[in-house]
């Protein structure tokens, strides 16, 4: 019982700070959304902002959900399961508002595990680019069915704003069919997207000792590029990153 | 009947801990069991797993495609790159990713090379598989080191693969990058597989170390099969959980032998896993920190016995594998009477109850020694050789 109060003071907390700190900052917010593979595009998104000198702050490790997200924002350590290691935590929280050099970007993860948690994360943060790598069946006993499950990636769609850009999975027809809730544009990614002009298509990989061979074309330019990783999420990873990277000036401007 | 498992053996650490169970005041520095409890974060997230209701469901046969995410994303940290859809699978412990491996790379008849003293439990394995262990001794003088040129003169037309573990069990060494690099060279030349057994390479004592894996190397990634299991760094022995990983093309073959053995690992234990690659870092550098300590402990007690014992001093895991310097009395009565390590562990566990591991168990170049394990408490350590030290005073 004490832990759950505790609980959800500290979670009322650090939602105020968060607004708080955003207001005051008022950063460049990119979320990515899915039931896999948001790490690596993140990481990737977060890389290819660094390569062009934005000031940037991510979710350590999988900070994502209703604690875990303002921590990331805030760059503070969680205090996990113990009350003394909360004290300091919880004391530089206020110090976030008063930060210099704040991030101009934040790229967050949102982490979905039950109906409602969407609409709580949009409660602290509001997406200027949106980005769904997938959808599966992943935490599907949480929710009354699929359907349910779009939702909360739906909502999240519907509240980027028409300035903003929302970024989608061509390949998952779930996430494909988001496009009819967007207000904002969007640009789709994946392996088998129609109308390769406008979206980012994965033409070939292929792999050797070192890691996978990428053929992609975006807006009419094609890459050849060679990812010292293993595994198709990479080369997503990859294209996403491109795609952000382009947009992110019309998103900013606007 | 019964000619698959002839000529299997119980565990030696069994039979020990089987034979020390009617003294009533043994203390065991046998088993490879840490004395710490699973971190509380690690529960807590198979708390909420209970409470959500997701583990009572097979998961995919290679596991949770969160924790294979994350095993992945803990992989690459140590330079080490692997597709977490095709190149990783979720095990039930690594003595299952093990047999699985063994299972899917070896025919019966073939030959796998260990180089040993090392684990017990891996000529159980090869012999359950149908194949043979053709063991290779360390060097003791030099550290307990590879000697590539043993391993070189081991190897037939029959030879199948090197399994080894890194840090090695008993002996706590660690093998350099050149030993590691060498015997690769020597698996390429004759198209062998590179089991790497690594269950301990999170007992890290020093700052700043890393050990070295042939997983790291891309041109080996088709013949290193990389396991870990996550009993030992996060003690969580009981939850049987660990994983393998290696290249497509031998992953989606051992992946069958998994899913025919077990489905898949247990799904509780897989989000332990999770709790654990997400948040037992600091739990892990406490227990390093307390293993660090005992190993102190236990090799200032071996240095006030140097009349009794000589040893390498371990450089990781929690096992120092000193040997026998001592005579030894015949203990007409049993069968091991042959084997001066059994009748030491025999002796010490009659005249001071004190449970060790008879080194023989770890092949034939163990003989002469024992293991002890410094996964206890320093408590029990510092009792286990204060009786040892006044047996010996008298």
């Amino acid at each position: 019982m004490m832990r759950v109060l505790c609980k959800i003071i500290l979670q009322y907390y650090l939602k105020v700070i968060t607004k708080i700190v955003l207001f005051v900052h008022h950063p460049m917010i990119i979320v990515i959304a899915g039931s896999v593979n948001k790490t690596f595009v993140r990481d990737e998104v977060k890389r290819v902002l660094h390569t062009r000198e934005y000031r940037v702050r991510s979710n350590p490790k999988n900070f994502n959900t209703e604690i875990g997200l303002p921590l990331a924002i805030l760059n503070i350590e969680s205090g996990y399961n113990s009350y003394k290691r909360w004290v300091p935590a919880i004391c530089a929280a206020m110090r976030a508002v008063f930060q210099k050099d704040f991030p101009e970007c934040l790229v967050l993860e949102l982490g979905v595990a039950k109906k409602g948690d969407m609409r709580y994360l949009l409660s602290l943060v509001s997406p200027h680019i949106t980005i769904i790598t997938d959808i599966t069946q992943r935490y599907i006993e949480s929710f009354s069915g699929m359907d349910r499950l779009v939702n909360e990636y739906a909502y999240l769609v519907k509240k980027t704003p028409q300035n903003g850009k929302v970024i989608l999975n061509w390949d998952n027809e779930r996430v494909r069919a988001l496009q009819d809730v967007a207000t904002a544009p969007v640009t789709f990614f994946g392996f088998a997207v129609e109308n390769m002009g406008e979206h980012g298509k994965i033409e070939e990989i292929s792999k050797d000792s070192n890691g996978i061979n990428v053929s992609m074309c975006y807006k009419g330019e094609k890459k050849n590029i060679h990812i010292p990783r293993f595994g198709t999420h990479h080369a997503v990873a990859f294209l996403v990153g491109w795609i952000v990277l382009t947009e992110i000036n019309n998103v900013r401007t606007k | 009947m019964f000619e698959r498992t002839k000529n299997l053996n119980l565990s030696v650490i069994k039979q020990m801990e089987i034979r020390a169970h009617k003294y009533p005041d043994m203390i065991s520095l046998a088993q490879g069991v840490p004395n710490f409890d699973t971190p509380s974060c690690i529960k807590r997230r198979v708390e909420l797993a209970l409470q959500k209701g997701v583990v009572a469901k097979y998961s995919l046969s290679p596991g949770l495609a969160e924790l294979r995410e994350l095993i992945e994303i803990t992989l690459a940290k140590d330079h080490m790159f692997y597709d977490w859809e095709k190149e990783i699978i979720v095990t039930a412990g690594s003595i299952e990713g093990i047999t699985a491996t063994i299972l899917a790379i070896a025919n019966p008849g073939d030959e796998i090379i260990i180089p040993e003293p090392t684990y017990t439990s891996y000529r159980e394995v090869i012999i359950l598989a149908g194949c043979v262990p053709v063991f290779v001794p360390l060097d003791e003088e030099n550290g307990w080191a590879f000697d590539c040129k043993k391993f070189a003169a081991a190897i037939t037309p029959k030879t199948k693969a090197i399994f080894y573990c890194n840090p090695n069990n008993p002996t706590g060494t660690i093998y350099s990058r050149e030993q590691l690099m060498e015997l690769a060279k020597l698996a390429e030349t004759h198209d062998l597989f590179l089991i790497s057994d690594e269950v301990y390479k999170d007992f890290l004592f020093e700052e700043g170390q890393h050990i070295f894996s042939l997983a790291e190397v891309a041109k080996y990634r088709k013949r290193v099969i990389r396991l870990f299991s996550f009993s030992k760094s996060y003690a969580m022995t009981g939850w049987r959980v660990g994983y393998v990983h290696t290249d497509e093309s031998v992953a989606q073959e051992i992946i069958k032998v998994h899913d025919a053995l077990v489905t898949c690992a247990p799904v509780i234990s897989q989000y332990a896993a999770m709790g654990a690659l997400e948040m037992g870092e600091s739990d892990v550098r406490m227990m390093n920190q307390a293993y660090k300590r005992r190993r102190d402990v236990i090799c200032a007690h071996l240095d006030d016995l140097s009349h009794i014992f000589s040893y390498v001093r371990p450089e990781s895991s929690y096992y120092v594998f000193p040997k026998i310097l001592c005579d030894v009395p015949h203990h007409a009565s049993d069968v091991h009477n042959d084997s001066v390590s059994w009748r030491f562990a025999l002796w010490m566990l009659e005249q001071t109850q004190v449970v060790m591991v008879p080194g023989v168990a770890f092949g034939p170049n163990g003989e002469d020694h024992v293991r002890f394990s410094f996964g206890r408490s320093t408590k029990d350590i510092n009792i286990a050789f204060a009786r040892i030290k006044k047996f010996f005073e008298k």
